[in-house]
């Protein structure tokens, strides 16, 4: 932390906000809306404690592949070594790298079924459900880097999630008239500007704090969606072109969902379930390099080489209109959010041209 | 301070040490890096003649060992830093000592770190060997400019920033005024100071240079700079904020503004904040260059070995370099403003510098001697999706988005 007044910041932001957080108010809906914050985000990936979804074992990362390739380095210069190696993360090709990639080869996956069909390369639900589709998980599935509780990505790409300001996604369910059952009502996606609520660690998100809008800065990631709530479960239709923002080391960056839907099991603190839809590729692959350099790709055994090739070999949807080649991925996302005032108090919004 | 030496001031960079002849002074502070440590620890100098040919493997994944690029052209440490040597007879005088290089010649040290100039300063004033800006984490071990320390009073900062130098808190917080102040009267009373906290002196302060004294209430003290009554917002939410700039009325406070920028760039509204943009509302990128080698070389200038640079922008094809990361060009009639921003011609194949007669050279703009691009994947106005490209985020071989507003990254201007 930079400063050692960020609490009593925070402390007055709530009071001159009105808002009391003792005032036993979290959760209560207001003029038929209530809000959630995002606290948690991170790729769907369903683990057995044997990893039996992985049952040749996991991929090698930046540092296993660069021994191999290079036994004799001493002998070789950074041109035919080390940047040859970034220019395969920075210029990937769908061309064979010359390491078999292990993908996931269980039939259990979590996620949702964004077609329509059950094919028989789709997952099965946990829960029975046929047809899930989530081949981002077929390709990150057996990257150690990508699973809990200790994979690098898991660990700080969640984290990020909590601690950076930047990642600070919320929705608004608006004309709710009942949070256990409700016909049709309207889901709103902001960015907020402020740091969560916390208890005293600092990390567990509480309900009941307050979030201005951006309307700034973050004009250009509101959404708006219907939906419905069947025993608390909310439901949205898919958002054509869902952004979003996701920092991890100071490198701003997006995911691109496209059809993105939501899943959530609601309560008055908290709205927890899946974001799931169609990830663009290119997007995913470069907000994931951009912000861990090969050194963190290593510490998670994360090949961006490979796995790019594998995530364009996985690609099930939106072709391009000139290859053919698929340019988006299905996925799911395990999401997190907690009962938050949303303040649509236009301060953020003055001085909106540079 | 010794004689032989002087204090030039920068139009970005500020106040810095300088030779007689206006070389500015550098130092190489000690970093710890991934694997290991490179620059000087105090009192003992590590650059000297010997030209290294090999990677120190400093830097995570890649291994120690690996031959250096263009060996035959490579360049020793003190080739491109030169020593400040002391005469015999010289004394130290306060922070400024003297210390033995491994041949027993003297060389000047400042706070103990043994003294440079660089080779990329051209002329008097120059600073193009390093900057004060902070570089953080996993940069390269940089050279740094010393400078004389701020005349401010206890309790206050200078937080240099692509927009000048910030007058902060010893807290990083941002200090604001008020337009409708003055040196003598504060207008922001009662209401306003709901959100406005006057920056308090102590009872010993005395009023000094620029630095006056307001009293606000009997026993109630303000600091005043340059006229002006200094505040804090307390709705500010990061160190080094600018959003109290935001209210009417109200600014930031520097010490000294960045030099003007080029008539024709524009600054755009992004989702992480303010970048500086071309004509056309492109962001624009700096290239940053740092190798994996003990003496930790400089390699984003065009006069430094381009084999990285040429990897990172196009797969080590020229052609490609001038699709996904092309220059931004100066138009015919534009003109340099100040020696921050330059204009100069550059080989598109080599990356070199080359004269103005050269047919085939672009006219391009420059930021502190280093050229700027776009990005091929910027695709509208506001798009930033070059930055943080190339190795460790972009900032030992590759591209980082010039931001003049940071909202979001704490501090990364």
């Amino acid at each position: 932390m930079e400063r050692v007044s960020l609490f009593t910041v925070n402390f007055l932001t709530l009071f001159f906000l009105g808002i009391s957080v003792a005032s036993g108010q979290t959760g209560k809906l207001e003029n038929r809306s209530i809000g959630y914050v995002m606290t948690d985000l991170f790729w769907s990936v369903y683990q057995t404690p044997s990893a039996e979804e992985c049952p040749r074992g996991f991929n090698d990362g930046p540092r296993e592949q660069f021994e191999q390739l290079f036994p004799a380095h001493e002998l070789l210069s950074v041109e035919e070594t080390q940047l040859k190696q970034e220019i395969e993360t920075w210029h990937p090709t769908t061309e064979p790298d010359g390491f078999e990639f292990l993908e996931v080869e269980g039939r259990l996956s979590w996620g949702l079924n964004l077609d329509e069909r059950v094919d028989d390369n789709d997952f099965n639900h946990p829960d029975g459900t046929p047809g899930i589709d989530n081949e981002v998980y077929r390709a990150v599935g057996c990257i150690i880097g990508f699973r809990g509780p200790d994979g690098v990505e898991f660990i700080f790409q969640n984290k990020a999630i909590l601690d950076r300001r930047y990642n600070r996604m919320m929705i608004e369910l608006s004309g709710v008239d009942d949070l256990q059952n409700d016909e049709e009502v309207t889901v709103t996606w902001y960015r907020g500007m402020d740091r969560l609520l916390t208890d005293a660690t600092g990390q567990k998100a509480m309900a009941g704090g307050t979030q201005r809008i951006d309307y700034r800065w973050g004009q250009s990631l509101i959404r708006e969606s219907k939906g419905k709530i069947i025993d608390s479960v909310l439901i949205t239709e898919p958002i054509a072109d869902l952004v979003i923002p996701w920092m991890n080391l100071s490198v701003p960056s997006i995911h691109i969902f496209k059809d993105a839907r939501l899943h959530l099991n609601l309560s008055e603190e908290n709205a927890n379930g899946i974001l799931a839809g169609f990830a663009d590729v290119d997007t995913w692959y470069y907000q994931l390099i951009r912000n861990d350099s090969t050194h963190h790709l290593s510490n998670g055994q994360i090949s961006g080489i490979s796995l790019y090739k594998a995530l364009r070999r996985l690609a099930d949807a939106y072709p391009d209109q000139e290859t053919g080649a698929n340019t988006a991925i299905s996925t799911s996302l395990d999401i997190k959010m907690t009962q938050v005032f949303i303040s649509h108090d236009t301060v953020g919004a003055i001085a909106s041209s540079p | 301070m010794p004689s032989g030496f002087q204090v030039v001031v920068n139009e970005l960079e500020g106040p810095v040490f300088a030779t007689d002849t206006g070389q500015t002074l550098y130092k190489w502070p000690l970093e710890g890096l991934r694997n290991g440590y490179s620059g000087e620890a105090p009192g003992i100098p590590a650059c000297y003649e010997e030209v290294l040919t090999v990677t120190a493997g400093l830097m995570s994944p890649y291994p120690a060992g690996i031959k250096l690029p263009e060996l035959d052209k490579r360049k020793s440490c003190v080739d491109l830093w030169p020593p400040v040597y002391a005469d015999e007879e010289a004394e130290a005088i306060g922070k400024w000592t003297i210390v033995e290089r491994r041949d027993g010649s003297k060389q000047w040290a400042y706070d103990e770190q043994p003294l440079y100039t660089s080779i990329r300063d051209m002329q008097p004033g120059d600073v193009l060997g390093g900057t004060t800006r902070s570089s953080r984490g996993d940069s390269p071990a940089y050279r740094v400019p010393i400078s004389p320390p701020p005349m401010l009073p206890p309790g206050f900062a200078i937080k240099p920033t692509a927009i000048g130098r910030m007058l902060t808190t010893d807290l990083n917080e941002s200090v604001y005024s008020f337009a409708a102040d003055t040196a003598k009267s504060a207008a922001c009373t009662e209401e306003c100071l709901v959100n406005w906290k006057p920056v308090s002196a102590p009872g010993l302060a005395r009023e000094q240079g620029e630095w006056t004294l307001l009293e606000r209430s009997p026993g109630e003290r303000q600091w005043v700079f340059r006229g002006k009554p200094l505040y804090t917002y307390v709705l500010d939410t990061d160190s080094w904020s600018q959003e109290g700039s935001d209210i009417p009325g109200w600014d930031n406070v520097f010490t000294q503004p960045a030099p003007e920028l080029p008539a024709s760039f524009t600054a755009q509204l992004t989702i992480a904040g303010n970048v500086l943009a071309d004509k056309n509302g492109r962001t624009i990128y700096r290239y940053f260059c740092g190798e994996d080698s003990q003496d930790q070389f400089n390699c984003d200038h065009p006069d430094e070995t381009q084999v990285y640079r040429l990897a990172m922008c196009g797969a080590g094809d020229a052609d490609k370099c001038l699709s996904y990361w092309p220059y931004v060009m100066a138009g015919e009639e534009e003109q340099s403003p100040n020696r921050t921003w330059q204009i100069k011609n550059i080989d598109p194949m080599t990356g070199r510098y080359v004269s103005a007669d050269d047919n085939d050279a672009f006219r391009v703009w420059t930021y502190r001697d280093r050229p700027v691009y776009l990005f091929g994947g910027d695709k509208v106005i506001g798009d930033v999706n070059g930055g943080g490209t190339g190795e460790w985020r972009g900032k030992r071989n590759g591209l980082r988005a010039f931001w003049l507003r940071d909202d979001f990254m704490g501090g990364i201007l």
